[in-house]
């Protein structure tokens, strides 16, 4: 794990974050040496991690129905709607 | 194998099939089809701050009996993934899904010939029963519906959260024959356990392909691609064709074919760049930490092995060797349980049980009837074809009392002597009346001991309309030969 | 006397004596806010009308009747706004209760207002948040500490008598430790998280924040339990926490991590913490050494987690189904990138980078799974410890409250501060900070005792015991 090769503009764009060049070059910093911390992780062994079990407790949900939010209530926070729709722009495949 | 046998088509399927449950995968919104847009949606599957997913075990059972039907191993516990990405059509920007660990692992489809399209049922493929590997069966949530305008897009989210099953197959597949087949052999097993209805028109079966071509008893790979927006089964085959003669196209002319994504047209007939391999998405999966493992051995599996259902190349070999009924027969059969369920119930009460399979596939199917509601009891069938057997109706006759028994539902027993309609079988009776005929029909009787074998028919004719179609065919046939001495 | 600077305890004591009504504790409330919340800034609103009303209503037969309780920014209640303070949920008004406020609810409580935060719980010092800084009530060119900066202040400056907050590296204990309040961080699995806005969904908890220890085990009481809406909660039981105060600390094995007292640290602080347990000693308890040797490692292993977590859990701030939409968008990906980019503060947006980055293609391995294996070891190194102790020792910050705008363009610097209370965190198990000494300035030092999973009674009973042998908890900032 040397020197780890953090392309802050490739990260941004899966984040879908549109920084400034400002901002990539200030976190590109900031973030190295973050990362740099991080390289003594490496160094730890970790062959013999003990197993985390799964529960013995029921985790599942039965399948019955529950009331669903009024329509209104489920689009009031929407930024733009129409004919009881979220509207965005225009999707391309 | 191409026209030329030089190319060899590898195919893959990547089938995602809606999971029937009265609830979404993780909350109790309604698993509904059709109902009026965002009417289905809580704090969960709009993807809220602060929501959180608790599973569905009903998805999660029929999920593994899938698996049990396919002859898969099930892993002892269950995990989810989230896999990361941005579309309007997802609530959270990532999908809960499973990577790692998912429920099924291996198994495997049989290709049933007559899942086959009908011009290709009796080739030597479709007759081969292939099996088609299976690498995994895993279990996700479904994304949003989006409706698309001129300028902008609407979504539903009452779609969003709904469970869906992931099939992958291996690339076992080497012709869209055998494609239309797998989807279609696929669907017949996933409808037995009642585990999905399996439309694809209605999106409930969603089917991505993913298909290379090498030089004929080549074992490695060519370039692969990713077939989308297949909307039918028909349609899976159509792409298929076009695609498999466009990367021959390509690679005879001695071109490289990138890796790459594709769009099927249905309309233009053709397959359209989407993303290349460049452009594909890094998914970043990491476990769910909303999510506890679930352990499937404890309940959940036999759960889900108590509901195994006979499958339906089970059904169609017991229907054809306890049964007597044609393959093709079985096949029908096999494919309407409820159908299925009404002839095996005819068939118990007779001996006769390939003739009650004829009235019921060629006759009744045809008057569109609805099994699980229709007055016509299966047990008529029985006694209709046991009475044709015993002779004591012809089989015209017997199709008279077919009409009559759709028409008005009674016992065939009753409907024959409503309409009169035993066949006279007295000799007595039948050699007065083929007296009579050979008496009225001197020209006929002539040409018949001139040599003409076929002058018998008129006198035979004669003898149904004097008995009004209840003379016995067979016995008539018999007295006249016998007094035309011939 | 105020109202306002009561206990909850006391406070529902005398409701049931019907010496007051829950409409006087409001009022009193109120009018310390109008003092003082102009400098301190704990709150992102405050509800005067809608909490003077629900007062008139309250029953005080109930749990928590009548007592008015502050919430986090990033709780949702129904019909109000829950902002993380973010641009991001600007607008935003939540449809439905978190399960800790329905039970609040449900407890007969009165809901006073919303208190300042880090945005999205990133930082520690609630100098993150996109609607102002908080003040630490001590000292107001100080800070209160964070992500829960807003409750600790507020409950420190007698401007609530207690809040929810949420601790996922030490947010709730270190604003405690800053505030001179006390803050419990339970084991992960009590508290529902149905409703919490979520940062690091392995790692977060709500918890109170409150002037005294009883005051914390009451609220406790009532938030905990399972939930069959948050797959991670307990099973177990409801309990009633310190209902029987035993008051003493007799033959209670307490350990001292060895990597928590680090030469250099500040000294006021290690003077104060080793007097505390000079005390627990004096009183009966055995004071051990003890060791959890991949301390220095937590800090990483917290960021890449937490980060990677968060990454996916922010994804869903797009502008597409609430909150701030970008104006005008060209089309999807411009609506994506735009209203991230407005909407999130440069702390959010560098934990989500690095997120996203320690989760991607050809780096998770180094990264995201490397840190979930040496988090294993964590919290291995617990249970190991707890093998030989009831509960750990620890001061809960490294330094008292720094000033504002010290840290803030070194983001390794103040990820650093996070180092006591982290490990809790990653282990899964419970904390608590409260107030063990006071600075020759005047500024709170508070101890974090430490418990096994669901150990939170032994925990709050030794806490209680210590916390009522000494007076700092009386101790007031200026008001």
């Amino acid at each position: 794990m040397s020197a780890p090769k953090l392309n802050v503009s490739d990260v941004a764009t899966l984040a879908r974050l549109a920084l400034t060049k400002e901002e990539t070059e200030k976190f590109t910093a900031q973030l190295g040496q973050v990362l740099a911390h991080m390289e003594a992780l490496a160094k730890i062994p970790t062959e013999n991690v003990p197993e985390v079990h799964p529960p013995d407790h029921p985790v599942l949900r039965k399948d019955v129905p529950s009331p669903s939010l009024p329509v209104e209530i489920a689009l009031s926070n929407a930024p733009a709607q129409a004919n009881d729709l979220i509207v965005v722009p225009k999707i391309v495949e | 194998m191409s026209a030329n046998g030089k190319w060899e088509a590898v195919i893959g399927l990547e089938v995602h099939c809606q999971v029937r449950t009265a609830t979404k995968m993780f909350c109790g919104c309604a698993n509904q089809y059709g109902d009026a847009p965002n009417t289905h949606v809580c704090p969960v599957c709009l993807g809220l701050p602060g929501s959180l997913p608790v599973p569905n075990e009903e998805a999660i059972r029929k999920t593994i009996l899938t698996g049990f039907m396919l002859g898969c191993q099930i892993a002892p516990v269950a995990r989810f993934d989230r896999k990361n990405y941005f579309y309007p059509d997802m609530p959270k920007n990532y999908q809960i899904s499973q990577y790692d660990d998912p429920l099924c692992a291996g198994g495997s489809v049989g290709l049933d010939p007559f899942q086959f399209p009908k011009e290709l049922q009796e080739t030597e493929e479709a007759q081969a029963r292939r099996k088609i590997r299976l690498v995994r069966i895993h279990l996700e949530e479904d994304v949003a519906k989006s409706f698309h305008f001129e300028e902008r897009s609407g979504i539903d989210f009452n779609r969003a959260g709904t469970p869906l099953m992931e099939i992958v197959t291996e690339a076992d597949l080497r012709t869209p024959g055998e494609a239309f087949a797998f989807l279609g052999s696929l669907r017949q097993i996933l409808w037995a356990g009642g585990v999905s209805d399996a439309d694809m028109e209605k999106g409930q079966l969603r089917c991505d392909v993913n298909i290379s071509v090498r030089p004929a008893g080549e074992s490695k790979f060519g370039t692969k691609v990713e077939l989308k927006n297949l909307n039918s089964i028909s349609g899976v085959r159509r792409a298929l064709v076009h695609e498999i003669a466009r990367q021959i196209a390509v690679v005879e002319k001695g071109g490289s074919l990138v890796q790459e994504t594709r769009r099927w047209d249905d309309n233009a007939g053709a397959t359209f760049t989407m993303r290349t391999k460049e452009q594909a998405h890094d998914y970043r999966y990491f476990p769910d930490p909303d999510l506890l493992p679930v352990r499937t051995d404890r309940g959940l599996q036999e759960a889900a092995k108590k509901s195994v259902p006979e499958l339906p190349s089970e059904m169609q070999a017991r229907l054809v060797k306890d049964f007597g009924v044609t393959a093709y027969q079985a096949s029908v059969l096999a494919c309407d349980r409820v159908l299925c369920g009404f002839y095996e119930k005819a068939a118990a009460a007779t001996k006769n049980k390939a003739a009650v399979a004829n009235w019921i596939l060629n006759d009744f199917l045809s008057t569109q009837p609805d099994p699980a509601t229709t007055p016509v009891k299966p047990e008529y069938f029985a006694e209709l074809a046991d009475l044709v057997t015993a002779g004591k109706i012809n089989s015209a006759q017997g199709k008279k009392v077919f009409a009559e028994l759709v028409a008005n539902p009674s016992s065939p027993h009753e409907i024959v002597k409503k309409m009169g309609l035993e066949q006279i079988s007295d000799t007595g009776a039948l050699a007065a009346m083929c007296e009579e005929a050979i008496a009225a029909n001197p020209r006929s009787v002539e040409d018949y001991r001139a040599g003409k074998m076929n002058a018998i028919n008129a006198l035979k004719g004669f003898v149904m309309k004097k008995s009004q179609g209840k003379a016995n065919p067979v016995q008539i046939d018999e007295i006249l030969k016998q007094k035309l001495g011939g | 006397m105020s109202l306002a600077h009561e206990t909850v305890a006391s406070l529902r004591r005398r409701l049931a004596k019907k010496e007051i009504k829950s409409r006087d504790i409001v009022t009193d409330l109120l009018k310390e806010i109008d003092a003082r919340e102009k400098t301190i800034h704990a709150y992102t609103q405050v509800d005067r009308e809608s909490a003077l009303k629900a007062a008139d209503l309250a029953d005080v037969s109930l749990p928590l009747g009548g007592i008015p309780i502050a919430l986090k920014d990033n709780l949702n209640a129904t019909g109000d706004p829950c902002t993380c303070s973010s641009k991001i949920l600007e607008g935003y008004k939540a449809p439905y209760d978190a399960t800790a406020v329905a039970r609040l609810r449900q407890a007969g409580a009165v809901f006073l207002g919303r208190t300042n935060m880090d945005e999205f719980a990133m930082g520690s010092s609630t100098e993150n948040s996109a609607l102002g800084v908080t003040r630490n009530p001590w000292d107001s060119s100080r800070i209160p500490g964070g992500s829960s900066g807003g409750s600790a202040a507020a409950v420190a400056g007698r401007i609530a008598l207690a809040a929810l907050g949420s601790d996922t590296g030490g947010s709730i204990r270190q604003p405690a430790a800053l505030c001179g309040c006390v803050g419990l961080k339970p084991t992960y699995g009590r508290i529902s998280r149905y409703g919490l806005v979520a940062f690091a969904s392995s790692l977060d908890q709500i918890g109170p924040l409150t002037r005294t220890v009883e005051d914390s085990a009451l609220l406790l009481s009532s938030l905990a339990g399972h939930d069959p809406r948050d797959n991670t909660t307990d099973p177990r039981p409801p309990e009633t926490f310190l209902s029987k105060p035993t008051n003493s600390v007799k033959g209670l094995k307490v350990g001292l991590p060895k990597e928590y007292f680090i030469p250099g640290m500040d000294g006021e602080t290690e003077q104060a913490v080793r007097a505390a347990a000079d005390w627990l000693q004096k009183n009966g308890a055995e004071i051990k050494e003890v060791s959890l040797p991949l301390t220095p490692s937590a800090i990483a292993v917290y960021y890449i987690l937490a980060t990677a977590e968060a990454s996916a859990n922010l994804a869903r701030f797009d502008g597409v189904r609430y909150g701030r939409r970008a104006a005008d968008p060209r089309d999807v990906l411009d609506l994506y990138q735009r209203t991230r980019e407005e909407g999130f503060g440069p702390e959010v947006k560098r934990r989500i980078i690095l997120g996203t980055f320690v989760l991607s293609a050809g780096y998770t391995d180094a990264y995201y799974r490397k840190a979930q294996k040496v988090r294993g070891l964590i919290r291995q190194d617990f249970e190991k410890a707890f093998q030989g102790c009831d509960l750990l020792l620890t001061p809960t910050s490294p330094e008292p409250a720094f000033k504002l705008g010290e840290r803030t363009q070194d983001p390794l610097k103040m990820y650093l501060a996070d180092v006591f209370t982290i490990s809790v965190n990653l282990a899964g198990t419970c904390g608590i900070s409260l107030p063990c000494g006071f600075t020759q300035s005047n500024l709170p030092i508070g101890l974090q005792l430490i418990g096994p999973r669901f150990g939170e009674e032994k925990m709050l009973q030794a806490a209680h015991t210590y916390e009522q042998s000494h007076d700092f908890w009386k101790r007031m900032p200026p008001l």
